[in-house]
């Protein structure tokens, strides 16, 4: 397996400029995206924090398909910021983007968690950087996203996914980064039923090391959950292929496949915490579901 | 991913994974020797010269010899220079002798090599690379093995041929060797500073005869290898047998210099029986560098190949996950140490299951993840 690494330094160069330009990895349609909120505060210093990967976790692939696309006409940097290349996702999966979101934010409020909310001005987290091994622009889009979070008055923000908790929580490793990321897993109780088998995210359960608490809250919600060592285990569960999609979509398409075949051979009924695992995942199993889908 | 690499590392994962978590939880002291270990292993890199001259010293009072490597091609001088005239040689599976290229240059110069390891023994018929670091063969299914006996070994051999058939073959072929070799070849699986004794572990026997049988041994391992007792020693060959799915394992070899007896008015005499010289050679090629790098942790991986299982990538590419013979998770580290290779960590998927399972808790990811950063950064 070669690596393309020139295509991979020009799709890191394309995101960092817009993100250095616009908060944001690549043209989107913010207001559209914050449109699921309505009646949170735009003020206070806690934050519920999206980073917009529920919203935009569809279209994440036609923009990766894009790339190499872009690679081989060699398209000037100025020119990816133009309209034009706004891939806007389908209205059913921008709904059940928006149903997540408000059930977690229904959630956190249920738990007596009080929290503003950005809106269209909420930036994106810098995840990309840091899970591609763009170091240096991590560093440097960390301390522009640091400035706007202090000129906004936000000490503490509340994440809904575990790519931008991972990257938010990462930052101060690297540079000053004095603001308190807390992911809503660890601020809500909830109440489910079902039978399921979890899909865990890499990140929450392993890298964050939220495996087990993950486990209690969920066991203890009225939810069943089926275990099988070698696929759900701490220790031999696997990834669903999203992170390999820089370098080779195809591979990553062949893991989310074999992922999923595991998935199934416990419980034909998936769960997931991370909208990049279900965007991976669904095109193999029929009954996915994130957890914010299925508790309360 | 090929149908036959899929079929053979699912195999492989059924046949490991729950044999070493069975292990670990039938024997939960195995655990606490590992974090013993880790510690042992870090006190080692803090002082590392001081332990390389222990180590000299110990083996030279037993009346054996100490080469010290800084690269491959000191190492492979120094083989050569030992070897001599000495054209017939057995070999034992390790890592470094790959990392030095030992098989290949012999072989380019006329020398009669043979790997002893069954795995590697195909491996070398196959003219292919190891696919793990403890079964260097998984690759290999038997129909391509019944194969490359029948064209390489006996032509009586095929794919109807019972897999025991085929190891007695294989042994009968291999005896041959032992008894005709000038010298024995082998890495360590750990090196006891305070005695000077080479420890390696193993199921099929093959180390046992190649490190006794020819008149001349000569182990070659990397300096991270090195801990400070004979106690440690026992306590690494224990802790990467039983995570690499081996407990009890069938063999420990001790060799602490050259074979030698106290028979006579017990007095020292040597040699013996086995063999009258021993070489130890000590190879660098990038760990001294290394810890002092922000990867020091990596060196404190005992190589039992348990994180190549719990690998989305290793279960993908197989030994294209890396540079043989260092592939999977660890050997993208190995890799970054011994040859600054690290464009394959560009395949981790940040899964994490490397390090749940890592006897010396190392945090593969974080390696890897900086790994990655280097290969970004590098022009």
């Amino acid at each position: 397996m070669d690596i393309n690494k020139k295509r991979i330094e020009k799709m890191r160069d394309l995101i960092f400029q817009n993100l250095m330009d616009s908060y944001l990895p690549f043209p989107l349609d913010t207001k559209l995206y914050s449109s699921w909120a309505n009646n949170i505060p735009n003020s206070g210093d806690t934050v519920i924090y999206t980073s917009y990967m529920y919203q935009i976790s569809g279209i994440l692939k036609r923009y990766e398909a894009l790339f190499p696309k872009i690679y081989r006409l060699n398209i000037p940097k100025r020119l990816m910021t133009a309209s034009k290349f706004l891939i806007k996702p389908k209205d059913e999966e921008l709904q059940r983007a928006f149903r997540i979101l408000k059930s977690i934010t229904s959630m956190l409020s249920g738990s007596g968690v009080n929290f503003g909310y950005l809106y269209d001005q909420e930036p994106y987290s810098g995840a990309l950087l840091l899970e591609s091994g763009f170091i240096k622009e991590y560093k440097e889009y960390g301390e522009k996203l640091y400035s706007f979070f202090n000129s906004k008055g936000i000490k503490n923000i509340i994440t809904v996914d575990p790519h931008t908790t991972n990257a938010l929580k990462r930052y101060k490793d690297f540079i000053d980064f004095d603001i308190d990321v807390k992911n809503y897993l660890e601020l809500v109780k909830f109440k489910g039923s079902g039978n399921y088998v979890i899909h865990d995210s890499c990140l929450y359960s392993r890298a964050m090391g939220m495996y087990s608490d993950i486990r209690n809250k969920v066991n203890n919600s009225g939810l069943s959950i089926d275990e099988n060592y070698l696929i759900t285990s701490k220790e031999m569960g696997s990834c669903c292929g999203g992170p390999l999609s820089l370098v080779s979509a195809q591979d990553s398409e062949e893991v989310s496949r074999a992922r999923a075949e595991k998935l199934l051979s416990v419980n034909e009924n998936v769960l997931v915490m991370c909208p990049l695992c279900y965007e991976n995942l669904s095109p193999y199993i029929n009954n996915i579901k994130d957890l914010a889908e299925v508790v309360s | 991913m090929s149908y036959e690499w899929d079929v053979a590392i699912n195999k492989a994962i059924l046949n490991n994974s729950p044999k070493v978590h069975k292990i670990l939880e039938e024997n939960p002291y195995i655990k606490d020797v590992a974090s013993e270990l880790r510690e042992t292993k870090n006190r080692v890199l803090d002082d590392i010269d001081a332990y390389i001259s222990k180590t000299q010293k110990s083996v030279e009072k037993l009346g054996g010899h100490v080469h010290i490597a800084k690269d491959s091609t000191e190492a492979m001088e120094i083989v050569k220079e030992i070897l001599g005239e000495k054209r017939k040689i057995v070999v034992s599976k390790s890592n470094v002798l790959y990392e030095i290229k030992l098989r290949e240059e012999l072989e380019n110069e006329g020398m009669d090599i043979w790997e002893t390891d069954l795995g590697e023994y195909l491996v070398q018929l196959n003219k292919d690379m190891p696919s793990h670091l403890v079964a260097p063969a998984i690759h290999l299914t038997k129909d391509k093995i019944g194969k490359l006996l029948n064209e390489n070994l006996d032509s009586s051999i095929n794919e109807n041929t019972s897999a025991e058939e085929m190891v007695s073959r294989v042994r009968k072929f291999l005896m041959e060797k032992y008894l005709a070799a000038d010298a024995g070849i082998t890495g360590a699986n750990a090196i006891a500073a305070d005695t000077g004794s080479v420890l390696l572990i193993e199921n099929e026997g093959n180390i046992r005869i190649d490190t006794v049988l020819p008149q001349t041994h000569i182990a070659i391992t990397g300096i991270d290898k090195i801990v400070p007792t004979l106690k440690d020693a026992f306590n690494e060959v224990i802790v990467q047998a039983s995570y690499a799915g081996y407990y009890p394992p069938t063999y420990i070899n001790v060799t602490s210099g050259p074979s030698a007896t106290g028979d006579i008015e017990l007095q020292r005499v040597s040699p013996a029986t086995g063999p009258k010289e021993f070489h130890l050679i000590l190879l660098d090629n990038g760990r001294k560098e290394a810890i002092n790098s922000d990867i020091r942790e990596s060196l404190l991986c005992i190589r039992c190949g348990r994180c190549y299982f719990s690998c989305p990538s290793y279960k993908l590419y197989g030994k294209d996950f890396g540079d043989s013979p260092y592939t999977g998770p660890t050997g993208i580290m190995w890799s970054a140490i011994t040859s600054k290779k690290y464009d394959k960590s560009m395949l981790c998927m940040h899964s994490g299951g490397c390090k749940e399972v890592c006897p010396m808790d190392i945090n593969i990811p974080r390696m890897i993840e900086r790994i990655k950063f280097r290969y970004m950064e590098e022009s």
